[in-house]
Parts: structure tokens; C-alpha cells; sequence
């Protein structure tokens, strides 16, 4: 975009930055012009002929589409003419020659752009007679969308949705010509984890999702603005229900987060709201050992007495909280005010041990937003597989690499999504990160030119943990060395939606609310005298937590939606604490393999039920809305921990809108933040928290452990076996089988074929499986993707045999 | 990879000349037509798989011409009936050979030895009727040849066919006077192309 130019719209002189596109310019002041396919997040393609406009020239005035002419200076222009409208009738009467008018069954009815501009533009009359083309309706061209021919109206949104911003081409124009048709490859499905934006943008009832399909009319949907919090990348969305119940969630555009994208885990992971297994009634452990229905009252009795005994009997330090990182800040915030305050315990934490270290999450200086990777000109990736664990962030560096000119550099032990778009791609071995982070810095052999690369700033780098079975310490030496570097910022990233928010609400041993050490005494004692009680002094981590229950010096635990047996990367230690079996209670959507053995079970309120605000990977904090109540009895979880704080003589505050002011006023980074802001003022794209006052300078300290021929890279997938995936049944089905990935090169000399059955044998545990072949593994690596129902430790030694 | 190693050297050939590989779509389907003798979903994923590209993104270059064909007999007798050759008989001709095949236009022999397809022009207005067969062009044809090209296809399943040979044994009057000989010939229902490896003997 260049200097602003003077143009005229319907008589009207308006400016707009040189080289705008027309429709884009007009609109922004005020004229609509109709449109099919162009999106404004992707380039124009001219297909549909719908927008076409009047712009007068040297020859008279000519008709041409404003989607593919950019504005120029003295330009006349006019959109609603005779001969406008005449095209636009034209173009509506052709694209409707084969539509096949099923509008009443069709659930894009009542929200159909084609729907909508035949009214508004359409001649209102066809004079085709002629048979209409014929489809078989709908396919399914995946697990999760349907095709139906016969309504596209071949506007090319969808494959170039797929082809230029997700970088997964599965559906194609094919037959084209007189039969062009949407399609995908003969047993080759639509399996992208981007597919549902299709079906959002698709402007006509052409492409559906399962999960939506025939659930509701538009018009009886009511909506509400939230954040979607299945992982830290924090995507705005729009949530829709109907009659209590959550149907589909939309994609809402923010420029500096989501760009109006989602996943489709992100989009479709609400049908566990109303799974059948979802606990809607308190459950206390009988005398018979089984867990009975109770009510609230018996409950939090319970939890008061049983853990206002253990304080009597071993002190605060016996009791232990874990979780909070799927919360809300409000419900994370009281959770730490419940334990640090009114039982005066510091163990807490809200990190499972599978993140790169609440330190660098919440400390790192320089942090990069998602928006300076719109202006960095190099983007360091040394952390997950971003389209397994953060899709959208995937998809804004997708954007840099091939939209905005960025060189991409790629550390991985196996092929990522970005390696197609990557200007280099570095392989290493899970155990050996410190001597390639060594030899990158110095640039050593093959390493040259991408050490080169990395002085062309600004450069934003992407850090955290490749696989949880590699030290944290190296996401921390690798932020160290990229700080180093020219004009940097570094991003750490970890997956769980609020994980950062939970950190920053206090909800670590280390960390009191707003970023504050907790071992600074001053500090304890402000807190204190805000909160009127003490506040107690640092206490343990989650592996403290977890071997202070296996040694029986923790007798009493708390768990806030977590579930560490399936969660935690050192699965066998946690399952070793939970067998010992201390009083437990758990608040949380299901059963799991944490709290089954739990003595107190409580139902709790979720995303899409509660009220509150989440704080994304950038320190960027969105509002979450209600607008379906819980099921049954559940209640949300301010209003649980306010009662069990009453039960044992404290308080932590009444309701989340309280707790969120008293966030504002006892956390110093989220000073600025209101709920008001959020919801009416300049915070409706989030707020993006101040740095510190806790700062962490990252160490070069990663050193490698000796490791044997094979190491193990314990990655993620997007569909695990995570409770909110298995619970809705279309996500469910999408969850890979585990298996064992093999170099060809350590196959063969192993002697394994894909297909194969093996055994894997890590540092706690066996567990039996199929071999996989992959030629981008890092030779002398096996790569187990994690909880997918096969455990085996997350030591990096292991063994595959027959 | 299904393909063999020296097409596999082949295709990376040609893919060699184009700046991306993605280029390289059009000629590596030919190839993927030589290898399988037609164009299959395997042939497609190879190509794919060579280029960079998605199965379905060859497919939908692959669907846009109709020279890319899933279902072909051993050979393909194009017959044309554009307007030249119309006015001067290509029905007759193109009745003819369906005639002798026992198949209409589009369809395939039941011994699946060849297809015949009516074309538009093919460029030999001058010489009209004109067929061919394997994209070698016959010129002058009458029904009788026609039908008789069309036995010989059936009965003596030659390994490649060659345009001046054909030409010297079922073709007529032509549009200019012979050129040069052209030795090279097609070994099946896509064009002879050098480059591709597609000539007369060549593996
Ligand atoms: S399926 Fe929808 S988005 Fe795709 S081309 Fe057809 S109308 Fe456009
Ligand atoms: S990228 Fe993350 S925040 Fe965005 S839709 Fe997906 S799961 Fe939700
Ligand atoms: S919106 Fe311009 S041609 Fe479709
Ligand atoms: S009309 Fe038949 S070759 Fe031109």
C-alpha cells in the first residue's frame, strides 16, 4: 500500500491507500458491493463475477470486477447503476442455472450469502428451463465435512482457503470446464486440521460439518464473543446455542490473534460439553470404596473437615493443589487464593512438567506477540510440531513464510507442517539439542547458512518443548541464544489453553498473582494484607507434589480440571502418587485416570458456561462469556472454592466479576485489565499484560545426557487422548493409533518392516505396537506420538525389539 | 514408488528442465500414461509425489484434458469431424471404424485393443479426412481404410505405431507433400515424445 489516493464511489470522493482493492476501499466507506469469492484474508481471484462495477475510462465506462482492480488515483466509479444491476442480475441468473434451490433443507438457509444477494440483486426470474446438473448429495469428503455439489457455486474459497492459508490442498477443482466439480482425491480425504474454516467461509450450503448439520436454523442460534481454550493460542470465536445447548462455534476475526481462523479441535471440541459421561452431581467415596452421588453441602463438608484435619494433624505444607491451567484467571486466581491464603499451603502448580518452564513462560524478556511475526523477517521455530499443538500460531508463521516474505528455520527431530515453507529445516536427535543449539550458534558446517540466516532481524523465535521427553533446560538455552541475536523477541509456548494465565494468577510455587516472586517477603506480605490473611511461603512443584504423595509427606491434594496420570510426561511417577492414594478431590468435567480414585468428585462449570477472562501464549488476555448454563448440579468453580473457603474459615472473594477486579488491583501486570474493557472498550481484541516484575533471563545451562543408539521423541498430535476430545464423538474418531516411527535407515538395520508389531520399551515401561516408517525422522530417534493409550516413560533411552 | 528405477530417472529428468517441479505436471502424466497404459490413481499419487503437489491437485490438471484418459484401450483411433473433415466424410469414416470395432465414439473395444473417440480439428484440414491413431496423424482417409486400420489394430496389436507408415498403408491424399521421414513413433495412447521416452523402442 502506497501514499492515499482520491477516488470517486456513486459520486462520492472518498480516499483510499494506493493499491486498495476496490470492493475493500468502497466498503470501507460505506458501499457494499455483493461478492461471492473474495475473502478479505485471501487474494482474489476474480471467479464469480459478482462485484462486478462500472468504472469509467478513456473509452467510455466498462464493467470490471472490483475485487481484482485496485484503486487509482481520479478513478470514477459507480456500483449501482443500470448497467450494475443488469450484471449483477446476469451473473446471479447464471450462477443459480444449476443450483439446485434446496434451501429449505439446507442449513445454510437464513445465513446464505447466494441466499441473501438473489434477493437484494437477483432478477428475480430464470429463464433456464434446461435440466439442472446432477450429484450424488451430499458426500462426506471427510470425517467432519460433507459436499454437496450441487449447491457449489465454484467460487474457489475453499481451495484456496486450503491451498493458501492452511497448505493442505486436499480439495481441488476437478472435470473442469462444463462439469467442474469440488472434490477430493479418490481415498484421499479432505483430513486437513484446518477443514471447518471451509465450511465457515463457504458462501454458499455447499460444504457442511458433521456436528452442525440439520441441529438448528440460523435464526434461533443465539451467540455470544469468546476465546476458545483448547490451547494457548487463544482464537476469538463466536459460540452459538440453541435451547441451552452449544452448537457450533464460529470463527471471529482478530487481526492480531486468529485472522478469523481456527482448528478444527478448537472448533469442534464442544460436544463433550453434553457428553453423557460428563459428571453433573457431586460424587463422594462410600464406606463400600465406590463413589456415590451426594449433595453439595455433604461434599464440601466433607473436603472441610478432611483437609482442616490433615492441617491440624501435619500442618498446611501436608496439602498440595494441582491444576488450573484449563480455568478461567478468576477460577486459577481463587484456586491459588484457596491454597496460598485460606489453608496457607505453596504447593501448588498449574504446569504438568510438559511445558518449557513457568519461569521462561512468564519471565522471558522481549516477548514476541503473534503480530510480530507480520513484521519479523526471521522466524526461529525450535519447539512442537506448531500445527499439532498451537494450529492457528501454525498458521500465522504459515502466513510470514509464504505471504509476508519471512525465512522460516525449523529445529525438529521429525518433518513439521512448516518444513514445506521453511527457508531451512535442521534434524537433530532428541538428547543431542545442546550440541546442535552449540553448533548453530557458532555456525558450524552445514550449519553456516542457517546461522546466517538468523542475523537478518527482526527475528521472532518460537520456543519450547520439541517432544516431553527432551529437558526443559534446552527451551531455556535456546531462548538465551536467540536473544543474542539481532532485533529478537522470543514467543515460549506451551499448550494448555491458560497455562500462562495460571501462572500469572499465581497458581505456581515460585509465582504470587502478577508475576510477582514469591519469595520476595515484601511482596507476601502486600498480598496478605490485601488478601487479610497470610500468605504462605514457596513450597512445592508438581514433582514435588507428585513424590511428596508417593513418600506420604503430602496427604491431602486438590486437582482443578487436571489430570496428571494421563497428562503428566513421567506418567508411571504420577500413577505411583495417586495410588497412594491421599484425601483427594477433584473438580473437573469427567472421570479420568487421575480421579478415579479421588474422594470427593465435584462437577464443574466450563468454557461456554462460565464468565471470565484467559490469558493466551503472548500475555494477551480475552474475555470468555456464558451462554449455556452447566449440566445438572455442576456449579462454576469460584463459587465451589468460595464455599469450601467459608467451610474453613476464610473467604476468597464472591463470584468471578469480584475476583476479576481484585485481580486488577493485587496483580501488577494485569493492572490495566477490566472486564469492561474486554467486553465494550479498547480490549475487544484482549489485552496484552505488561512484562514483570518477575524476570528470568534464560541460562545457556542445557547440557546432553549420554544417550544410546536410539533416543526417544515423545511428541504431541492434535487428537489425542485428551477427555474433551474422546467425549465428543465426531473429534473422537480422528485420534491416530499409536505407533513406533522408525528411520527406513534403523529399520532395516533393526530389521523391521512397517506393519510391523514391536515392543517399546522406554524408562517406565513397555507397551506393544505397530512400526511406522518415517524417512523425515532424525536418524536414531523413535518417535511415539503421547497420550494415545501407550505409555512408556518419558526417559530418552529406549528399545524396540520383536 | 511404484515405478520403475529408470522411469523414476526419467521423470526427475524432465522435471530437471522446470524451475519448479510442479511444472513438470503435464509431461510426468505422460509418463504416468506409459507406465500404467493409462491414467490411474497410482499414476496420479506418483506424480504428485514427484512434483510436491497433492493427489487431487494433479487430478484436477490431469480431468481438464481430455488427452489424460483413466479408460483407454491399447489404442486410441481419434477420428475427426470438424467441419472440413465433416464436409468431406469424417461421419463416414468415423461410422466405419465404429463399424469394424464394434464400438461408438468413446467407448472401447471389448478386447480393450482400442478406443475411438470423434475429435475436433487436428489440424489437417488440407488432407481431410483425417485420423489418427496414438496422436500419429493419417490423412486422407476413406471409410474402407478407416475400417481397415482398425482390423489391423485389432489383429496385429503392434507395438508402436508410426505416422509415415500408417500414413503409406491406410492414408490418402495429404495437405502438403511428405517433410522429412519422422522415425519416431508411439508405443501406445499418448503422444510420441521424444523427451519423454515415449519414442518407438525405447524402454
Ligand atoms: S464448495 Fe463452497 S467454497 Fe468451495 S467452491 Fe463451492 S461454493 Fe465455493
Ligand atoms: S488454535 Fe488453539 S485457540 Fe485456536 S481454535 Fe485451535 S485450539 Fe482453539
Ligand atoms: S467477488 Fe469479485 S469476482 Fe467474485
Ligand atoms: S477439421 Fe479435421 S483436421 Fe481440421
Amino acid at each position: 500500500m502506497s501514499d492515499p489516493i482520491k477516488l470517486t464511489v456513486d459520486g462520492r470522493e472518498v480516499t483510499a491507500p494506493g493499491g486498495q482493492l476496490l470492493i475493500k476501499a468502497a466498503e470501507e466507506h460505506g458501499t457494499y458491493i455483493p461478492r461471492f469469492c473474495w475473502h478479505p484474508r485471501m487474494k482474489p481471484v476474480g471467479m464469480c463475477r459478482m462485484c462486478l462495477v462500472e468504472v469509467e475510462g478513456p473509452r467510455g465506462k466498462v464493467l470490471v470486477t472490483s475485487c481484482t482492480t485496485p484503486v487509482a488515483e481520479g478513478m470514477v466509479v459507480h456500483t449501482k447503476s443500470d448497467v450494475v444491476k443488469k450484471a449483477q442480475e446476469g451473473v446471479l441468473e447464471f450462477l443459480l442455472v444449476n443450483h439446485p434451490l434446496d434451501c429449505p433443507v439446507c442449513d445454510k438457509g437464513g445465513e446464505c450469502p447466494l441466499q441473501d444477494q438473489t434477493l437484494s440483486h437477483g432478477p428475480g426470474e430464470s429463464r433456464f428451463v434446461e435440466e439442472k446438473r446432477h450429484f450424488e448429495k451430499p458426500i462426506a469428503i471427510s470425517e467432519l465435512v460433507m459436499l454437496d455439489r450441487e449447491r457449489c457455486i465454484l467460487c474457489a474459497r475453499c481451495t484456496r482457503f486450503s491451498d493458501e492459508i492452511s497448505g493442505d490442498p486436499l480439495i481441488e477443482f476437478i472435470d473442469r470446464g462444463n462439469h467442474t466439480q469440488i472434490n477430493t482425491f479418490p481415498d484421499e480425504p479432505f483430513a486437513s486440521y484446518f477443514s471447518g474454516n471451509t465450511v465457515q467461509i463457504c458462501p454458499v450450503g455447499a460444504l457442511t460439518a458433521t456436528p452442525y448439520r440439520f441441529r438448528a436454523r440460523p435464526w434461533d442460534l443465539e451467540a455470544v464473543e469468546s476465546t476458545c481454550p483448547q490451547c494457548s493460542v487463544g482464537c476469538r470465536v463466536s459460540v452459538q446455542a440453541s435451547q441451552n445447548q452449544v452448537l457450533r462455534l464460529i470463527g471471529v476475526d482478530v487481526d492480531a490473534t486468529n485472522q478469523g481462523w481456527l482448528c478444527d479441535k478448537g472448533r469442534f471440541a464442544f460436544e463433550h460439553l453434553r457428553a453423557p459421561a460428563r459428571l453433573s452431581t457431586p460424587l463422594v467415596r462410600g464406606a463400600d470404596g465406590e463413589l456415590h452421588e451426594a449433595g453439595w453441602g455433604e461434599a464440601l463438608d466433607l473436603i472441610a473437615s478432611r483437609i482442616g484435619a490433615v492441617i491440624a494433624e501435619r500442618g498446611p505444607a501436608a496439602v498440595a493443589g494441582l491444576g488450573g491451567a484449563r480455568s478461567t484467571n478468576e477460577e486459577a486466581y481463587a484456586f491459588g487464593k484457596l491454597l496460598r491464603g485460606v489453608l496457607g499451603t505453596g504447593n501448588l502448580d498449574a504446569s504438568l512438567g510438559d511445558d518449557p518452564g513457568a519461569a521462561l513462560l512468564a519471565g522471558v524478556p522481549h516477548r514476541a506477540t503473534i503480530d510480530d511475526l507480520e513484521r519479523a523477517k526471521t522466524i526461529l521455530v525450535w519447539g512442537p510440531d506448531l500445527k499439532e499443538e498451537l494450529p492457528v500460531l501454525h498458521l500465522r508463521v504459515r502466513r510470514a513464510a509464504t505471504a509476508l516474505g519471512a525465512d522460516v528455520v525449523v529445529v525438529h527431530p521429525r518433518a513439521t507442517g512448516l518444513d514445506r515453507d521453511a527457508a531451512h529445516v535442521v534434524r537433530y536427535r532428541p538428547g543431542e539439542g545442546a550440541a546442535t543449539l552449540q553448533r548453530l550458534a557458532a555456525g558450524e558446517g552445514d550449519l553456516a547458512a542457517v546461522r546466517a540466516a538468523l542475523d537478518t532481524g527482526p527475528v521472532v523465535a518460537i520456543v519450547g518443548r520439541t517432544g516431553l521427553a527432551e529437558s526443559a533446560d534446552l527451551a531455556d538455552a535456546v531462548a538465551a541464544f536467540a536473544l543474542t541475536l539481532a532485533d529478537a523477541k522470543v514467543m515460549p509456548v506451551a499448550r494448555r489453553g491458560n497455562v500462562l494465565g495460571a501462572i500469572d494468577m499465581g497458581v505456581h510455587p515460585h509465582l504470587l498473582p502478577g508475576r510477582v516472586a514469591a519469595s520476595d517477603a515484601a511482596a507476601r506480605a502486600a498480598l496478605a494484607a490485601a488478601w487479610g490473611c497470610a500468605v504462605a511461603v514457596p513450597g512445592r512443584d508438581t514433582s514435588g507434589i507428585l513424590s511428596g504423595m508417593a513418600d506420604g509427606s503430602i496427604a491431602a491434594v486438590l486437582l482443578l480440571g487436571c489430570d496428571p496420570v494421563a497428562d503428566h510426561p513421567d506418567r508411571k511417577a504420577a500413577a505411583a502418587a495417586f495410588d497412594k492414594a491421599p484425601f483427594l478431590v477433584s473438580l473437573d468435567l469427567f472421570l479420568n485416570e487421575s480421579n478415579r480414585t479421588a474422594d470427593v468428585v465435584l462437577p464443574v462449570d466450563t468454557f461456554t458456561e462460565v464468565e471470565g477472562t484467559m490469558t493466551n501464549l503472548e500475555g494477551r488476555v480475552q474475555k470468555s462469556n456464558r451462554i449455556v448454563p452447566g449440566v445438572g448440579a455442576s456449579r462454576p468453580v469460584v463459587e465451589i472454592l468460595e464455599d469450601l473457603a467459608a467451610r474453613l474459615g476464610g473467604s476468597i472473594g464472591a463470584g468471578a466479576a469480584a475476583i476479576a477486579k481484585e485481580i486488577a488491583l493485587v496483580a501488577p501486570a494485569y493492572a490495566a485489565v477490566s472486564w469492561e474493557a474486554l467486553d465494550w472498550g479498547r480490549g475487544r481484541d484482549g489485552i496484552v499484560v505488561a512484562e514483570g516484575p518477575f524476570t528470568h533471563t534464560p541460562e545457556r545451562r542445557a547440557t546432553d545426557p549420554s544417550v544410546g543408539a536410539l533416543t526417544l521423541h515423545l511428541g504431541r498430535v492434535l487428537y489425542d487422548g485428551g477427555t474433551m476430545i474422546t467425549a465428543g464423538p465426531s473429534l473422537a474418531r480422528l485420534a491416530p493409533e499409536p505407533a513406533a516411527h522408525l528411520h527406513p535407515d534403523d529399520a532395516s538395520r533393526l530389521g523391521f518392516a512397517a506393519g510391523d508389531r514391536v515392543t517399546v520399551t522406554g524408562n517406565a515401561g513397555s507397551a506393544a505396537m505397530a512400526v511406522a516408517i518415517d524417512p523425515t525422522l532424525a536418524r536414531g530417534t523413535v518417535y511415539l506420538p503421547f497420550n494415545l493409550g501407550a505409555s512408556i516413560g518419558n526417559g530418552l533411552e529406549v528399545k524396540v525389539e520383536k | 514408488m511404484t515405478w520403475p528405477d529408470t522411469t523414476l530417472a526419467r521423470a526427475r529428468d524432465i522435471i530437471a528442465r522446470y524451475p519448479e517441479p510442479r511444472s513438470a505436471v503435464m509431461p510426468l502424466l505422460y509418463v504416468a500414461m506409459r507406465h500404467d497404459g493409462r491414467l490411474t490413481d497410482e499414476g496420479m499419487r506418483q506424480v504428485a509425489a514427484l512434483t510436491g503437489m497433492t493427489a487431487v491437485q494433479v487430478e484436477s490438471v490431469a480431468s481438464f484434458y481430455s488427452m489424460y484418459k483413466r479408460h483407454v484401450g491399447s489404442h486410441v483411433v481419434s477420428v475427426c469431424t470438424s467441419i472440413s473433415c465433416h464436409l468431406l466424410g469424417g461421419r463416414d469414416v468415423l461410422a466405419a471404424v465404429s463399424d469394424a470395432t464394434g464400438v461408438p465414439a468413446g467407448e472401447t473395444s471389448a478386447d480393450g485393443s482400442v478406443t475411438i473417440e470423434s475429435v475436433e480439428c487436428i489440424g489437417a484440414c488440407g488432407g481431410a479426412p483425417a485420423v489418427q491413431v496414438d496422436y500419429e496423424l493419417i490423412e486422407g482417409v476413406t471409410p474402407d481404410k478407416g475400417a481397415e486400420l482398425c482390423r489391423w489394430l485389432m489383429t496385429a496389436h503392434p507395438e508402436v505405431v508410426h505416422g509415415d507408415d500408417l500414413q503409406t498403408r491406410f492414408g490418402g491424399r495429404r495437405s502438403f507433400p511428405a517433410g522429412p521421414p519422422d522415425p519416431v513413433g508411439a508405443m501406445g495412447p499418448y503422444p510420441a515424445f521424444g523427451p519423454l521416452g515415449t519414442t518407438g523402442g525405447e524402454a
